[in-house]
């Protein structure tokens, strides 16, 4: 097996004459919990959509699972294994929460139309679904209407969704942002518990305290070009990094 | 008494057109307003293949699908991939550009159109009246069917995660192109076999028949039956198709009437008769309500 | 070549009328991102209250400036009463309201103005011009002066004044106008009304121009200003303006030298899909983003 997950290589993502990714690379391993982290404006939620395919970068690579993926749609990095959640929640939010869950369950069946004609609504569905919501703690809001979830809820939610394509590679874009201490630690427990299953987490993340608590390794954005990488300890004594963030003020070590 | 068949042949016709413009619009999420066209694209396809090929209805009928299939996969590849708003007036200028071929082009007859379409023939005889009525009601019941097939499959799921949050929905492994087009290419049939039905009733067809007002007419019935519902679009077909009926005196108004329908229910109840909030919709919708 | 050049002139008077509907469109478009078909209502109710108010006072300003304030009110209007409260829907939903409202309107003219083209004779203060052997005529010369200088008072007003810019970075971004200090509520009225306003010009020049008012006269232009502002890239001034001008005169030009086989009025819609393909954002569109 790869010892790598995920290779980014030299990328560089413009728009009209912006610069929001400027020659950015760095490894990600198997099992590894990588921290993305930078000021606002660093580039780090237009290298996720880079990643994740959202986005074509105007040069450079991504390479996942050793298999070079730049470019491919989003839906087909899923096929391959990488789930993600959005830095402003998207939910399906006139579908229920346990339909919310089996949309990503259904992923072999999207790929061939007359597979995508058989039912959705099955009993191993839902109970695979009910598993998933039990997982992350909201079974009991199954047959509500996600939009009217609270924001912790429909995070929870979006991590639901994305374990439910049994991926390879999470990325999570700010899951922890808005919400009240007690729920950070119960996502913070739950991302662990991901971990642990051998699935591998690349995390953007405001918070610096949850950043650096959680990440076996960070990497630092700046202005769209990578500041420093290392493990958490380190990152945090680098001078240009407490200088990118003193220089702005927003360096949160509270809340 | 045979008047009030022929009412109900054509609203189970627009019936059949608008249920398929209810998997564009109501299930994927898609606005079409252009579903006029293939309704024309179907009518003069059968008019065709059994005037100039001499077939019967029944042996044009697989082609029908397929060139209103095809055409609409055609059209709906490049257009889907447009931003919603674009996507709604690239369909008008589809529908408006369909009915300028249809009556400028002298192999679809130009502006005479085509006549003598002949009726449809079931074992040996010519159907009209009930029979033909029983004939719309089969694929009246027939489209029904496929709108609940549709909606209890995964493509229908995907669909409607496509249609509630596109970004959401590719990122779970759905092709929004892919799902957009199936569901385009599934309601473009529908309308083509309401089409066809239309050409073999009328026996007379023109360009005009299949125009952009036309268009407004089907999105009116899914609007105001329910938009994404499985019975709404039915039911809006049969409000408008009684509508001129009942108000027979005020035929001066008539179009006036319909207009204010329309748009005092988009503007108080966006969901249509049957769809969200609506009183109706809770004796329809048999999914128990959550508090 | 006296004769092209006339026909150029003409394609060019045709795209200024397109401008002025077209440019109300893009900017109720940028302001409220609704496709609003019932602008072009406003337009025939232009007309016929600028025929009406002529044929009682014989005066064309007059006429003209009460076209504007009728029409700037019934835009306010429409906004208030109908496009406000369906702004939290999915975009269909005002959409089809507009086109109902559009369809309905056309029907009260003909319920009130009757159902036959009322002739619009109006003595003007001008008679043909030359410029060297060139002919323009009259009514293309107002059309010209008009347009020019509306669409200068238009450029003047939102690229020189703040209120304009308000309008403009309201385009942008909904959120920004409340934080340069101007009400949201009361810039969006206002932008109905200037587009409205114009648009009743519009209205009063076409009436004018062919010598006729008559309830279905904005069914063409409804649907050819949606073509022309997604030709122009949704909520583009300047390219609403652009697509109208280019639009106007390959119209004139096509159906004068090209033998082309379909109807003028469908030649807007194949050179928006043509322009869909090749630039799906439009011609002054920006690309991305959401």
């Amino acid at each position: 097996m790869d010892e790598i997950i995920l290779e980014v290589r030299a990328v560089c993502m413009q728009f009209g004459g912006l610069h929001a990714v400027e020659n950015v690379s760095f490894v990600q391993r198997r099992g590894e919990i990588l921290g993305l982290i930078g000021p606002n404006g660093a580039g780090k939620t237009t290298l996720f959509n880079v990643i994740s395919g959202v986005y074509r970068p105007t040069s450079g690579s991504v390479l996942f699972k050793g298999r070079d993926t730049t470019g491919f749609p989003p839906h087909r990095m899923a096929e391959l294994g990488l789930g993600r959640t959005f830095q402003i929640v998207r939910p399906f939010p006139d579908l229920t929460v346990i339909e919310n869950v089996m949309v990503p369950l259904h992923l072999a069946r999207y790929r061939n139309i007359l597979a995508s004609f058989t039912s959705w609504n099955t009993k191993t569905i839902r109970s695979e679904a009910l598993r998933l919501l039990e997982e992350t703690g909201i079974a009991d809001l199954a047959e509500l209407r996600a939009g009217l979830l609270p924001l912790g809820n429909q995070r929870k939610l979006e991590l639901a969704r994305a374990l439910a394509l049994q991926p390879a590679l999470l990325l999570l874009d700010e899951t922890f942002s808005g919400l009240r201490h007690e729920e950070i630690d119960i996502i913070a427990n739950l991302v662990r518990k991901v971990r642990e299953k051998g699935i591998s987490i690349l995390l953007i993340e405001h918070n610096m305290k949850v950043a650096m608590g959680l990440s076996d390794r960070v990497v630092v954005l700046d202005h769209g070009r990578l500041l420093a990488e290392g493990d958490p300890e380190s990152v945090r004594r680098n001078p240009a990094v407490i200088e990118a963030y003193l220089g702005k003020g927003s360096m949160s070590y509270a809340s | 008494m045979n008047y009030l068949v022929t009412v109900a042949i054509f609203i189970g016709i627009q019936a059949i057109a608008a249920n398929g413009l209810n998997v564009i619009v109501g299930y994927a999420g898609q606005i079409s307003l252009g579903h006029a066209a293939f309704f024309g694209i179907g009518a003069y396809a059968s008019a065709l293949l059994t005037t100039k090929a001499g077939m019967t209805f029944w042996q044009a009928l697989p082609f029908v699908l397929l060139i209103t299939g095809s055409i609409g996969l055609l059209l709906g590849m490049p257009s889907l991939r447009l931003r919603e708003d674009f996507l709604a007036v690239t369909t008008i200028g589809i529908n408006f550009i369909v009915e300028s071929i249809f009556q400028y082009i002298p192999f679809f007859g130009g502006a005479l159109g085509i006549s003598n379409i002949p009726s449809i023939r079931l074992f040996g005889t010519r159907l009209r009246g009930w029979p033909f009525l029983g004939v719309v009601a089969f694929f009246l019941l027939l489209s029904l069917l496929a709108n609940r097939k549709f909606t209890k499959s995964c493509a229908g799921l995907a669909c409607f995660a496509i249609r509630e949050e596109e970004t959401a929905a590719a990122s779970m492994g759905v092709s929004p192109v892919r799902f957009k087009l199936l569901a385009f290419v599934i309601g473009t049939a529908m309308a083509g076999i309401a089409g066809a039905l239309y050409a073999h009733t009328m026996r007379f067809i023109a360009a005009t028949d299949f125009g952009f007002p036309h268009s407004v007419n089907f999105m009116s019935m899914v609007v105001l039956g329910g938009i994404g519902t499985l019975w709404g679009p039915t039911l809006g077909a049969i409000i408008l198709g009684l509508l001129p009926e009942i108000f027979r005196p005020l035929i001066q108004y008539r179009m006036l009437i319909n207009a204010l329908i329309l748009l005092l229910m988009i503007r108080f109840q966006p969901g249509g008769i049957l769809g969200g909030s609506s009183v109706l919709a809770r004796l329809f919708r048999r999914r128990p309500s959550h508090g | 070549m006296n004769m092209f050049i006339e026909q150029l002139l003409n394609g060019v008077a045709v795209g200024a009328i397109y401008a002025l509907i077209t440019l109300g469109l893009a900017l109720v478009y940028g302001v409220l991102r609704i496709l609003h078909v019932a602008h072009a209502a406003i337009y025939t109710a232009g007309a016929y209250v600028g025929l009406f108010v002529y044929r009682a006072t014989g005066s064309i300003p007059l006429a003209t400036l009460a076209a504007m304030a009728v029409c700037g009110v019934l835009g306010i209007l429409i906004e208030r009463a109908v496009y406000s409260p369906l702004l939290k829907y999915p975009p269909y939903v005002p959409l089809i309201s507009s086109i109902a409202m559009f369809l309905g309107f056309q029907e009260l003219f003909r319920l009130l103005a009757g159902p036959y083209i009322i002739a619009f004779n109006a003595r003007l203060p001008l008679s043909d011009a030359f410029i060297g052997h060139v002919r323009i005529s009259a009514p293309i010369l107002i059309i010209y002066v008009t347009s020019t200088l509306v669409l200068i008072a238009l450029w003047l007003l939102l690229y020189r004044t703040e209120i304009g810019l308000a309008i403009r970075a309201t385009s942008q971004d909904r959120a920004i106008a409340s934080t340069m200090g101007m009400d949201a509520r009361s810039l969006i009225s206002l932008t109905f009304f200037i587009g409205s306003a114009v648009a009743a010009i519009a209205g009063i020049l076409v009436g004018m121009h062919y010598n006729q008012v008559y309830p279905t006269m904005g069914t063409v232009p409804a649907y050819k200003s949606l073509a022309l502002i997604v030709v122009g890239g949704l909520g583009s001034l300047p390219g609403a303006v652009f697509a109208s001008l280019l639009l106007g005169v390959l119209e004139t030009l096509l159906i004068g030298y090209a033998n082309v086989p379909l109807p003028r009025d469908s030649l807007a819609f194949i050179a928006m899909i043509a322009v869909l393909l090749w630039r799906p954002q439009g011609l002054f569109g920006r690309k991305g983003g959401r």
